[in-house]
């Protein structure tokens, strides 16, 4: 049933030694890698039939004081989502931009950038994207309070506890 | 006599002029503006403008309980709610673990294709209205009022039904629905004809639109297009039947494509896509099953859903929307992230596309994409 997957799975082990692969279910492939091996594996992966780039997303790890980029990749042929994931240091965090393989990388970049702080080396439109005149912390990182900073902001009174 | 000021800058010499298209503009669905640099009668160069409707979603989403969130997700887009409400239950299904009774996935399916009809004939008017097929675009706007009852029958909502729910549906389709919804499909079958005539094939439609806004099939896949805007460049691409999610995989149907990949091939697609969904509904609702709507799930104010994460997607009226989910094992996301089909084409191909292009085209190649922008900015 999951033969395809079986081989991808091995096909990106042979090549990728520090890289971990698993099948949570038909259709899915994760892969977490070192973020030095990350911009290969995409390549490497583009080469291979995965010429979708679906979406990249960020999550923050507050407690671990990491980020996690997530790249999803989507194979026309073979019918497998990848999801490669990567894990970048929290504080300062910088990356390679991505967008010599997938050009509208740019917009998800251009995002989390402004969402989560993440500068993209090669992204040359980390420009407000979504928030207008924002100032204040990148808002969808974790320790971004909303309900606090409604509150300084727009000065209001909690009335139930 | 005239003497070049060498002070004026490159701008003023090639009498270039910045201009503002949107936020409020008639040919958009929502708020959404493009700045245009035109020069006569070209645009040299366009800059999307969005963030007008952002209303963080995703931030909400962390911290509301899974139970909270679901009115929430329906309207992170306001013309095919219906996908992304599918989307958040598909995600909390995988993550927890639940099985969907077969009854539900059939419901669930006639949900998606009317919600696709509903967004299809909506784009129809703000299309014709743009070229300025008037009658077409009200009659296209008048049609899509009997979907919308449809809505209005099983969910008690118009335009936000908050019906399709972890574990199933809401509710069981209530007595007489079948026999309105063929009544409805048969009205709109009889007045595809009449879009025909008017609109689809004629002369004037075609010569406006035929060549524009050209996208070649490897470019689209390249910029991220999904949906109908790249089965317009021919590529027979569709999540219903390269990953079959509710009921698909019982169902026949065809993916209509296009091979131009210009703007007309797009209104033809989605054009086409409206006869599968009315012959996708109506064998939906003749082989619909017996049994549950709803598999009971746990207590709404206690559920912690197991840690994991997931990616699911489906086939909206625009193309590929995936949602992507991390639990941490508490009782509300870590992460919630929408992929919408708009977000690579509103941004990125429109840009694209726009360059070179006639100031009057720009209406309607960006509706030929069909954008929604409040999927854009969530």
């Amino acid at each position: 049933m999951i033969e395809v997957e079986e081989q991808q799975k091995n096909k990106i082990a042979a090549n990728f030694e520090n890289g971990e692969v698993t099948l949570p279910r038909k259709g899915r492939l994760v892969v977490t890698i070192s973020k030095e091996s990350l911009c290969s594996l995409l390549l490497f992966l583009k080469m291979d039939g995965f010429e979708h780039l679906s979406l990249i997303s960020c999550v923050d790890w507050l407690g671990e004081g990491e980020l996690e980029l997530v790249y999803h990749l989507w194979s026309y042929q073979k019918k497998i989502h990848a999801m490669v994931k990567t894990r970048i240091d929290r504080e300062s965090p910088h990356f390679l931009s991505i967008i010599p393989l997938f050009r509208h990388a740019q917009t998800y970049e251009r995002e989390i950038y402004e969402m989560f702080g993440v500068r993209f080396e090669g992204n040359r439109r980390l420009i407000p994207f979504l928030l207008d005149n924002w100032q204040g912390a990148p808002p969808m990182r974790k320790d971004f309070d909303l309900r606090k900073y409604v509150k300084e902001k727009f000065d209001v009174e909690e009335r139930a506890e | 006599m005239t003497r070049i000021d060498k002070t004026t800058t490159a701008a003023e010499k090639s009498r270039e002029l910045e201009m503002f298209f949107g936020p409020q503009h008639v040919g958009m669905v929502g708020n959404f503006g493009i700045i245009l640099t035109v020069e006569g009668d070209t645009v040299v160069k366009a800059r999307a403008n969005p963030g007008y409707l952002h209303r963080g979603f995703e931030k909400l989403m962390e911290y509301r309980t899974y139970a909270q969130n679901f009115p929430l997700v329906c309207r992170l887009n306001v013309m095919d709610p219906d996908p992304n409400e599918a989307l958040y239950a598909m995600a909390v299904e995988d993550l927890a673990g639940l099985e969907v009774p077969e009854r539900a996935q059939y419901i669930r399916t006639i949900m998606l294709e009317l919600s696709r009809m509903a967004s299809h004939l909506l784009w129809m008017w703000a299309y014709g209205n743009m070229i300025g097929f008037d009658t077409f675009a009200q009659w296209a706007m008048g049609d899509r009022e009997y979907i919308i009852d449809l809505f209005e029958t099983l969910t008690g909502g118009r335009i936000y039904h908050t019906y399709i729910w972890p574990g199933g549906v809401r509710r069981d389709l209530p007595p007489g629905f079948a026999e309105k919804t063929f009544e409805a499909l048969e009205h709109i079958e009889t007045m595809l004809p009449d879009y025909d005539n008017l609109f689809f094939n004629n002369r004037i439609f075609a010569d406006r639109t035929k060549g524009i806004a050209v996208l070649d099939r490897d470019e689209a896949v390249a910029l991220g297009v999904t949906g109908t805007n790249l089965r317009a460049t021919g590529s027979r691409t569709d999540v219903r039947k390269d990953e079959p999610y509710a009921a698909y995989a019982d169902l026949d149907f065809e993916v209509p494509t296009m091979e131009d990949g210009d703007s007309y091939s797009r209104a033809i697609v989605i054009r086409m896509e409206i006869e599968e969904s009315i012959s996708l509904i109506r064998q939906a609702l003749n082989r619909i099953p017996d049994g549950p709507a709803w598999r009971k799930t746990p207590n709404p104010f206690k559920w912690n859903v197991p840690p994991g994460e997931t990616y699911v997607k489906v086939e909206s009226a625009r193309g590929e929307a995936g949602f992507y989910m991390v639990s941490d094992g508490s009782d509300r996301p870590y992460r919630a992230h929408l992929r919408s089909p708009s977000y690579p084409t509103g941004i990125i191909v429109l840009e694209e596309l726009l360059k070179g292009a006639s100031l009057a085209d720009v209406g309607h190649i960006m509706l030929s994409l069909n954008i929604a922008a409040p999927e854009i900015d969530r």
